[in-house]
């Protein structure tokens, strides 16, 4: 048999370099180019302490001058500017539910959405009060829609979804007065407390992250999640592959980047009919072969194995290969240097949502209406420009890994649902994985989540705090780019049990997973909240006392502070590996790094460096094991 | 307590006393004492295992205690338990080994350190999961009554039992029958005894997936997916055993107890089930073993923990011996409309009638019919009436056709065990194992004088036509051989080619088995090879035999010959019945069955020249087979046929003498050719005696070519 080897990040880096060259002939930039134009970056900017909320500045701090214009000193603008930058994630993911909660309203038994998962609709419908006796399933989910559409507007009360949460966690927040209300009215209360003359007072403006950023996770995500769960199946084990050789060179290669799952479900479901082959083939291709960027493609691999391309820093990757006919986007994360790029080459670059318009593009209006019509169209797009490659300039790295992905809540029960015994144990909970932990066969979990940042080496942090995490029996659960990182290196592929200590080795082995589970993309983070809880539950303690922290090494959006601030919200540790533009207020760093676990039993840790910060998450684990009655 | 911390307290216990013992054994005996187990090739066999290295005298065990101390390392993580665990086991075997210095140390019912052959032995039963797993008893069981019926219950699942502690005065208190012929076997009454029982775990990777020794990852690996052993240890569990159960663990066995003090569980591993009753099923869950169902409807317990199991004169009710009455048994294919199925009619007086250990004549006919019966599979199936008849609890059978000895047991007969159970017998396991071909079947059974006129009006006849049938299938007259591949669950490399003057090297799969098995499962271990392009007759080299070898064996091995014992031997799996070495001074070869434990003329026991080869790896010089094949024509035809046999044990020779001298007699015209073989009776490690008695003998080896 082959043995089995990661691939490296030299070997990523290799290969991305050829295709640099590519690049380079045909007069196209990079990100790479485009990083090194912008450093240094603004020191400023980069401190968080430049304001330009009012038209009386800019105004940036200095020791000369430490107060601006209206008087509000660092730490004031520090902290409105940490807050806005929250306020912007929690709109973009929660605004992402909405959409998906538009698109489950237009669900129909006739297609092209339908319900795939009522049990899971039922179980929500049932959460939420929703009558669902002798009624028609499209009837119920309708209503649920319906209703989860108004919690982004609701005129009293919190977030439905916080009664998921720990007893615990529901009174903390309570207390704290961080419970989530209307999700919309958050990031309205946030943009309102940010307006010139409003908070500076660094603890209230960093409350309202906290808040904020909870309507997100217990929101707005949630909802993305739960609602596309129900469209189009929760997500179960399944095999796939990982990087850019899963493109091929006698297919039309489509790749699906973006966000929402309602646009690349559709391009799915239309590119494996028969008349699409035949067309793809009529066109001189073998077939059409669609693979995905960023959490689109995660989503869509979560659900139908289809490949994982590769993650946000490699979107221009897949363009440069020559042999993509079409890249087609929803939203976010999409560089408008595609557009450029696309034009360099034969690809089409296909913008489909009003949110995400991009000069260069050819936009085709996506909505529930048009899907099916539309999908067909950018397929047959796709299909007739295979004749326009460049041949010459053709080059697809031959270089992926196998992944088994698919690790719902619901899946990952059902894995550990096979080592129970049914003479002593109980089915359908956490008890195994809380076993292995307290018994110290796994030492803790880490969910490591997030992006790519050109101030990281692509893919590094990820991948090498994963193999220092698996090997000291640290199980790890993913999402985003986190995620394909692991899956292109190898570390999904169920051999790479033998990186691990024998502990998670041998979880790996009875269990029958990878040692790295994806969870599916960055709205699925909210998956990892309800784990935590249930586990949280099952092990008999809270949130904060589990060994169990987050990771985001190479996080570079809006959406990921939102994340943070959820994720410590829920009581786990959340450890960054970028500065989130705070490093100019001593105090806001104090309480986002110190006094804020007194609030909410969590708090975020910040470290550059890999080996340090492997250590320091380690550590964090030992200690929340060592004051945990189980694990003694 | 922290459970890593638990493993490594006990783990240092074990240590500390280890290191005593050695120290003592030396001021006692000198490092240079020389120190083993007995009749294994491998050393001390867990040290080995694990290390790849021989400990041989008290002076090395010495040094061997830096890698224990080596192995106790002391972080908090799963590896370091894992290694302290194993530590712990050959630290135990460690002063296992100095207690038999002085010769075993063990008696009757103690079995402690199971030979090299008794492994071996263990081998096909395991593959074919007749026996399904191993279950190791620690400790003392809350009641006598209840330890009694738990072993009984695995005993009937087949599960090979062995136990260490307490348990076992309680076994014998409770009058459980035990020793390694009824899968029943007390280790020793410490804690360390349980090495033992490693140590045929660990042998079972060495002989049968042929693991390097010192591979402790690959052997790991191998006992968690193949070895379905399982640990019950019984409250109150200490440290001590908690740093063995680590070691279990890492080897892939899980513990169950009801000790639910201080004791975390872990999936598949340390199950606390508080309830003892439900043992059982607890722990057949935890290793996942598969338990075969066998609804057989008798009124003793059923399982192949009793095959081996010996009834005494004294304890018999009846005795059916062939040797002096006319009985035998004997299956007959019929068509469809003239089965009733499940039909059972017993002809004469039933047992109730006999006096206490009275020899009655019986005779016992399976009638099966099925739309894909043929009638060559009656002998195969008639063949495992020895084993359907022996799983029941106090039946014990012996021989077959017309020579079969059946006992019935006078707690059998009491338990309401009568002629017609021998009916349900056979009729649920030929209907379960032979599903494929028989749909209906019905059997008869004789008691009495009417069995006379059967044996020649009906058997005798059959039995001669079958002989005919058989001595007229040479592998010249058939078109197709078989793979057999059943040995691959433990053996993942192994593949035999089973022809009709070449049976399977375990002796238990013949061409008409192998024929029989690809009919009952088409996509099952034994798989038609053509026999189309013949390469090289002499050897037995043929394309197709080539191309299975490489296609079942994943191209382990490239090529095969079915003749030949120097070119290209053909590979086996470590259950052999016998081995074949050459001897090079007489250009001849020795033979050697598992169950002679002397050693041979060439310096070598069974256990020894077993080491050489086995776990699908080609030895040229020695090859693993079957007892039939002795005799048989094709025996080394390459290299001169039977004519370099110079060397049997007394006993296996007497078993094959009639076939052999025939053989010899078509052959080379030799008369009594068994009388020119040398026995242990006239030469045991001496190859300058069995010189001189082969020349006096004029034996024909000594002018053949020189093998090598």
């Amino acid at each position: 048999m082959e043995e089995f080897k990661l691939t490296t990040i030299e070997e990523f880096e290799a290969e991305t370099n050829k295709l640099l060259e590519t690049g380079a002939k045909v007069g196209a930039d990079s990100w790479q180019q485009r990083a090194a134009n912008q450093t240094p970056h603004c020191k400023f900017g980069e401190q968080g302490v430049c304001c330009r909320i009012c038209s009386m500045g800019p105004c940036r701090i200095t020791p000369k001058a430490p107060r601006g214009i209206c008087g509000c000193d660092a730490d004031g603008i520090v902290a409105r500017n940490f807050l806005r930058f929250t306020a912007g994630g929690t709109a973009t993911h929660s605004d992402h539910g909405r959409e998906i909660a538009y698109t489950l309203m237009e669900a129909s038994p006739d297609g092209p959405y339908e319900v795939k998962d009522p049990e899971k609709l039922l179980v929500i419908a049932k959460e939420w009060g929703v009558e669902t006796e002798g009624r028609d399933i499209y009837d119920v989910a309708h209503e649920v829609a319906e209703l989860g559409v108004m919690e982004y507007g609701k005129v009293r009360g919190f977030q439905r979804w916080i009664k998921r949460a720990t007893p615990e966690r529901q009174k903390t927040w309570e207390e704290q007065g961080v419970a989530p209300r209307a999700i919309d009215r958050e990031v309205v209360t946030a943009m309102h407390m940010t307006h010139m003359g409003n908070s500076s007072l660094p603890e209230a403006l960093i409350r309202q992250s906290i808040r904020c950023g909870l309507s997100d996770g217990w929101g707005g995500s949630m909802m993305g999640t739960e609602f596309s769960d129900v469209l189009f199946g929760t997500p179960h084990e399944v095999e796939t592959e990982a990087n850019l050789g899963v493109m091929k060179e006698d297919m039309v290669n489509i790749v699906v980047h973006g966000h929402d799952p309602s646009l690349s479900e559709m391009i799915v479901k239309y590119s494996e009919t028969p008349e699409m082959v035949a067309y793809a083939k009529e066109q001189g291709a073998n077939g059409i072969q669609i693979s995905g960027v960023c959490c689109t493609s995660n989503e869509v691999t979560m659900r139908h194995g289809i490949p994982m391309a590769g993650n946000f820093l490699a979107q221009e990757n897949v363009v440069l290969t020559g042999a993509c006919e079409a890249i087609v986007v929803d939203v976010q994360c999409i560089f408008p240097a595609l557009g450029p790029l696309s034009k360099c080459f034969h690809t089409k670059f296909i913008t489909t949502s009003d949110i995400c318009r991009q000069p260069d593009s050819e936009f085709i209006h996506f909505d529930a209406h048009n899907a099916k019509e539309n999908a067909i169209a950018i397929i047959k797009m796709a299909c007739e420009n295979f004749k326009n490659r460049k041949k010459e300039l053709v080059y697809i790295p031959q270089m992926k890994q196998k992944a088994v992905v698919g690790y719902s809540c619901e899946q990952i029960i059902k894995k550990l649902d096979g080592v129970t015994n049914s003479n002593v144990d109980e089915m359908g909970t956490y008890k195994p994985l809380v076993e292995c932990v307290n018994s110290g066969v796994l030492r803790g979990a880490v969910a490591m989540v997030g992006c790519n940042n050109p101030k990281q080496r692509a893919d590094f942090m990820h991948v090498e705090l994963m193999k220092k995490l698996i090997a000291n029996d640290i199980i790890l659960v993913l999402s985003g780019c986190s995620a394909q990182a692991a899956a292109k290196a190898g570390l999904m592929d169920p051999r790479a049990k033998e990186f691990c200590g024998q502990g998670l080795k041998r979880v790996c082995e009875l269990v029958g997973i990878p040692p790295v589970l994806h969870m599916g993309s960055c709205v699925d983070i909210s998956r990892m909240m309800r784990l935590v809880c249930d586990l949280a539950k099952d092990m008999g303690c809270e949130t904060y006392e589990l060994p169990v922290v987050g990771c985001a090494p190479e996080w570079m959006s809006e959406k990921a502070v939102s994340i943070g601030n959820y994720v410590i919200g829920t009581g786990i540790d959340t450890f960054l590996g970028i500065n989130p533009y705070t490093s100019g207020s001593e105090k806001v760093e104090g309480i986002l790094k110190g006094s804020i676990s007194e609030m909410i039993g969590a708090k975020y840790f910040e470290e550059h460096d890999l080996d340090k910060l492997a250590q320091m998450m380690i550590d964090r684990i030992e200690e929340k094991r060592a004051a945990l009655a189980s694990c003694n | 307590m922290r459970l890593l911390d638990r493993v490594f307290n006990g783990a240092t216990t074990i240590y500390e006393q280890t290191v005593k013992a050695v120290d003592e054994a030396i001021a006692k005996y000198g490092a240079d004492q020389a120190v083993s187990l007995p009749d294994t090739a491998f050393a001390l066999p867990c040290y080995y295992a694990v290390t790849g290295v021989k400990v041989t005298t008290l002076g090395e065990m010495k040094e061997a205690c830096e890698f224990l101390k080596n192995s106790n390392t002391r972080e908090q993580r799963l590896a370091d338990g894992f290694t302290s665990g194993i530590a712990t086991a050959i630290g135990a075997e460690f002063t296992e080994a100095i207690k038999y210095i002085e010769g075993n140390p063990y008696e009757e019912p103690i079995v402690a350190h199971f030979s090299d052959a008794m492994v071996r032995e263990l081998g096909l039963p395991l593959v074919t999961e007749d026996i399904p797993g191993v279950a190791v008893f620690i400790g003392e069981a809350p009641s006598t009554q209840e330890l009694c019926d738990l072993i009984k219950q695995y005993q009937s699942q087949g599960i090979f039992v062995a136990l260490v502690g307490k348990c076992i005065d309680q076994a014998v208190e409770g009058n459980a029958k035990l020793g390694f012929n009824v899968r029943c076997t007390p280790l020793g009454y410490h804690i360390e005894s349980v090495v033992h029982i490693v140590s045929v775990a660990l042998r079972a990777g060495l002989i049968f997936g042929n693991i390097t020794p010192g591979h402790n990852e690959e052997l790991k690996a191998y006992t968690m997916k193949r070895v379905k052993a399982f640990v019950n240890a019984y409250a109150p569990v200490d440290d001590v055993t908690v740093a063995f159960g680590a070691g279990a663990i890492a080897y892939g066995f899980p513990v169950i107890s009801n000790d639910t003090n201080d004791l975390k569980p872990v999936p598949k591993s340390i199950v606390i089930q508080p309830d003892t009753t439900k043992f059982n099923a607890t722990s057949i869950e935890a290793r996942d073993v598969r338990v075969k169902i066998s609804n057989v409807d008798i009124p003793v317990p059923y399982g192949s923990a009793f095959e081996g199991e010996i009834i005494r004169k004294g304890d018999m009710k009846i005795e059916v011996d062939g040797s002096r009455m006319d009985c035998f048994e004997l299956v007959q294919s019929k068509p469809l409309a003239e089965v009733e199925d499940h039909k059972i009619e017993v002809f004469g007086d039933d047992f109730d009638k006999y006096e206490d250990g009275t020899k009655i004549s019986m005779a016992i006919i399976a009638e099966v019919a099925g739309k894909s019966m043929q009638s060559d599979f009656e002998s195969v199936m008639e063949r495992k009436f020895h084993a359907f008849i022996n799983c029941a609890e106090g039946i014990m059978h012996t021989g077959q056709r017309d020579m079969i000895r059946i006992r019935v047991s006078k707690d059998a007969f009491n338990e309401g065990f009568r002629a017609k159970h021998f009916g349900e017998i056979l009729y649920a396991k030929l209907k379960s194992e032979y599903d494929a071909v028989v749909d209906k079947c019905q059997i008869k059974i004789y008691i009495g004088e009417e069995t006379t006129r059967l044996r020649n009006e009906l058997a005798t006849p059959t039995f001669d036509h079958r002989d005919e049938r058989l001595g007229s299938l040479t592998d010249e007259s058939v078109d197709e051989f078989y793979t057999c591949i059943l040995c691959q669950a433990f053996s993942p490399s192994h593949v035999c080619i089973v022809t009709p003057e070449r049976l399977g090297l375990c002796g238990a799969v013949s061409w008409l088995d192998a024929k029989a098995t690809h009919e009952l499962d088409p996509n099952g271990p034994c798989q038609i090879v053509k026999k189309e392009h013949v390469i090289d007759e002499r050897v037995g080299r043929i394309e197709e035999v080539n191309e299975a070898v490489k296609k079942y064996s994943q191209g382990a091995l490239e090529e095969v010959t079915l003749y030949s014992i120097m070119e290209d031997p053909m590979t086996s799996c470590g259950c052999f019945e016998c081995i074949c070495g050459i001897e090079p001074m007489s250009n001849g070869v020795v033979i050697v069955n598992r169950e002679h434990t002397g050693i041979t003329p060439v310096g070598m026991t069974f256990s020894e020249l077993a080491a050489m080869t086995g776990g699908g790896v080609q030895t040229p010089g020695f090859m693993g087979h079957g007892k039939h094949f002795i005799a048989s024509k094709k025996f080394m035809k390459a290299e001169g046929g039977i004519q370099r046999i110079v060397w049997l044990p007394k006993a296996l020779k007497e078993q094959v003498a009639d076939k052999l001298n025939a053989t010899a007699k078509e052959l080379y015209g030799i008369d009594n050719f068994t009388d020119m073989i040398a026995d242990e009776t006239i030469v045991e490690g001496d190859p300058e005696a069995l010189m001189n008695f082969l020349t006096e003998k004029n034996h024909p080896a000594l002018s053949l070519e020189p093998m090598m």
